[in-house]
């Protein structure tokens, strides 16, 4: 083998272990701050706002169209409140999603905490007008608040229950 | 503005490109030099992956993703280091792609008929990152898992989706098999829409040499395999989304943007990859040449075209093909299609009768230029003359590396030193590329009284108008169309294939060829000759 093709063989060698290399380097994604996850959607709670129709405005309706009154039907939005040890992290007003509005309200939050034991309290509640009457059934507010032990790495996910009627924390299980 | 930026970018990757090529070429010979190869290599690359993949494939479970890998990685025999190879091409894939996308830039082949290689080029990177995130993430380890949760965030600030894609991965409820499948269903069309590109990608491209030469490709083959064996890549542990992956083996291949975006809002991102994107797509308005410079393209002289077909069968582009004729006379005539045509002027070279070519480099034009060169530079008995290819290393001499005795027009070397002592004046006769050199005008220097004609191109492999060194070697070596004709003393030419960053080959050759004109007799000058009729003559006969 001359030393031009033993060269050869060495640089391929190397150029192809540096690809290698490049596919299986480590890459820090940094996760030394645990989180906090809200993840949650609630299909919202529908308002109704109706009115009575004037005469002047049921004679220009057709016929078989003068109702006398008018609703319209909307989903609430919700107020989000977060407090971390006290202090206020998030207040912020969350609307349901879609064109119209009428799609369910969506949380994904991931909020950054320090390891070590951290008071969380979460309030999650819709925002309804004073005279408003939500349908019976249906749940208008969400609360969670209590201690959580964070090591470096952890997720702690706030979402809902199975039932869809409270917030619950979950963690990691234990290996 | 941007566009001289561009130009001032090529040319810096240009000279690169040039010193890398001359190493390679060095190693490696200009017949199997990888970086010659690169977009064959890459279609190299996607037959190990159809090929390995297809192994894979047989053992994966989407029910069980982590553990149906893991399982093959257990396999020691086997399944690790197919899986090993698998993850090697791909990311040699990439590799090989952005060295070819690079090589076009710098060459600037990149506007004109050939925006078309660029933009399809383009999109099958994209394709290509696709398949390897869809890969990642069936694996379902913790890299995985970043650019699957990465990529939901990234595609949630759109708005399209009225459930939040990345509440998929905040670990409320495991991942459904029916996530598993569709990703894996994408993992496996998209080589398909990659088959389907790459047939757009060559479309304009005659006689596509798909796979690089056979030692470069079973060399490849098996440095994959070397590294696969010998350094398999790890698996890493289960993705838990209840977790933050900390410090994970990835690929940087395809996830080099990761440590990027994700300190970024999801609209920033769209913002960095649609500006990247865009300009991409810009290339080919940015490297076009202003209208005065871009090189016209060819045209056919319906006079002097015999039918003969040649120049439809030497086009590199497929830009040629042969109609009815309209001037009254029997048989076909060839008709240029210029939205095809990148003014390469193989044809030029390729037509005996000199009917075809761009403005200004016919055969007929060429051989102008010589008789004005002749009338210039005087070439004596004992003169070389060098025909050379302005992509190659004749078109920096002096750029790179210094020559010596040699420079364009004839420039001295210095004055009194050995190398100026031991060979006298070389001048160069630039030309575009030798493809489209006219044979005539190598027999018009030889019987002008030349010493010798050495003719300076670019490497096979790496011209510029694809064949034209291979249709130059046939025209002078095996009697193609428009062949260098008998007469002409070969012992007076030589070729010599050195690219822009070989100067010191061309120089050494010149050395050499020098020595043997030298130990020739004299060469005779002819005084009456008319090159051009005899060529017109004889095109018109064959």
């Amino acid at each position: 083998m001359t030393a031009r093709r033993a060269g050869a063989a060495l640089v391929a060698i190397a150029l192809t272990g540096g690809v290698a290399w490049l596919s299986r380097a480590p890459m820090d994604f940094g996760a030394d701050d645990p989180i906090v996850r809200l993840s949650w959607r609630v299909a919202g709670v529908p308002v109704e706002a109706c009115r009575t129709r004037t005469d002047e405005e049921l004679a220009t309706l057709p016929v078989h169209m003068r109702s006398p009154r008018e609703c319209t039907r909307a989903l609430a939005p919700f107020a989000l409140d977060v407090a971390v040890d006290g202090r206020p992290v998030v207040r912020d007003t969350l609307f349901p999603k879609g064109m119209r509005g009428d799609r369910p309200v969506q949380v994904l939050r991931d909020l950054s905490a320090e390891a070590g034991v951290v008071a969380l309290s979460v309030r999650f509640e819709a925002v309804l007008a004073e005279d408003a009457e939500p349908p019976g059934g249906i749940p208008t507010g969400y609360a969670w608040s209590g201690e959580i032990n964070l090591a470096s790495g952890d997720v702690a996910l706030l979402t809902l229950d199975g039932a869809g009627e409270h917030l619950v924390m979950r963690r990691q299980q234990a290996p | 503005m941007a566009a001289s930026g561009s130009r001032a970018a090529g040319g810096v990757g240009l000279r690169a490109l040039a010193r890398l090529d001359a190493a390679f070429n060095a190693l490696y010979t200009w017949r199997f030099n990888p970086l010659y190869h690169s977009g064959a290599l890459v279609v190299a690359c996607f037959g190990v992956l159809l090929a390995t993949g297809a192994y894979l494939l047989l053992f994966y479970r989407i029910g069980a993703p982590h553990e149906s890998v893991a399982a093959i990685d257990a396999q020691w025999w086997g399944g690790r280091w197919i899986r090993g190879m698998h993850r090697y091409a791909s990311a040699l894939a990439v590799v090989a792609a952005v060295l070819h996308g690079f090589r076009m830039f710098a060459q600037r082949r990149t506007w004109g008929p050939r925006a078309l290689a660029w933009v399809s080029g383009g999109v099958l990177l994209g394709i290509l990152f696709v398949c390897g995130w869809t890969g990642y993430v069936m694996a379902w380890d913790v890299h995985g898992q970043v650019l699957a949760a990465e990529g939901a965030r990234i595609l949630d600030a759109l708005p399209v989706f009225s459930e939040p894609l990345g509440r998929a991965f905040t670990g409320e409820a495991p991942l459904p098999d029916a996530f598993f499948f569709m990703n894996l269903f994408a993992h496996i069309a998209a080589p398909v829409g990659i088959a389907l590109f790459l047939w757009v990608h060559v479309s304009r491209l005659a006689r596509v040499q798909l796979l690089p030469p056979k030692r470069l490709l079973w060399g490849a083959v098996g440095c994959l395999a070397i590294a696969a064996v010998a350094w398999p890549p790890p698996l890493g542990s289960k993705a838990d989304l209840l977790k933050l992956p900390s410090v994970v083996p990835a690929d940087w291949v395809y996830g080099f943007w990761l440590p990027a975006t994700r300190t970024m809002a999801a609209g920033w991102v769209w913002v960095a990859g649609g500006s990247i994107v865009a300009a991409a797509l810009l290339v080919p308005f940015l490297t076009k040449p202003r209208a005065e410079k871009a090189p016209s393209p060819s045209w056919v002289n319906p006079r002097h075209c015999t039918g003969c077909e040649q120049c439809f069968q030497d086009c590199p582009y497929e830009a040629i093909s042969m109609v009815e004729r309209d001037d009254g006379r029997d048989g076909l005539v060839g008709w240029v299609d210029t939205a095809k045509c990148v003014s390469c002027g193989v044809c030029a070279g390729s037509c005996a009768p000199m009917g075809v070519g761009p403005d200004g480099r016919t055969g007929r034009d060429q051989l102008a230029r010589t008789q004005e060169f002749l009338a210039e530079a005087r070439p004596g008995p004992s003169d070389v003359v060098i025909v050379g290819c302005m992509h190659g290393a004749a078109g920096s001499v002096g750029a790179l590396e210094p020559l010596g005795p040699l420079g364009p027009a004839g420039v001295d070397g210095p004055a009194g030193s050995a190398a100026s002592a031991a060979v006298p004046e070389a001048r160069i006769f630039p030309v575009g590329c030798v493809g489209s050199l006219h044979t005539s005008v190598i027999e018009y220097l030889v019987r002008a009284g030349a010493g010798g004609v050495l003719v300076a191109t670019c490497p096979p492999r790496d011209c510029r108008s694809r064949e034209g060194v291979k249709w130059f070697d046939e025209r002078v070596h095996n009697g193609r169309e428009a062949e260098l004709q008998e007469r002409v003393d070969r012992r007076r030419i030589d070729v010599v294939y050195a690219g822009a960053g070989e100067a010191r080959v061309l120089r050494d050759r010149v050395a050499r060829f020098w020595s043997s004109v030298r130990a020739m007799d004299a060469a005779r000058a002819e005084r009456q000759f008319e090159v051009g009729a005899e060529c017109e003559a004889e095109g018109a006969a064959s």
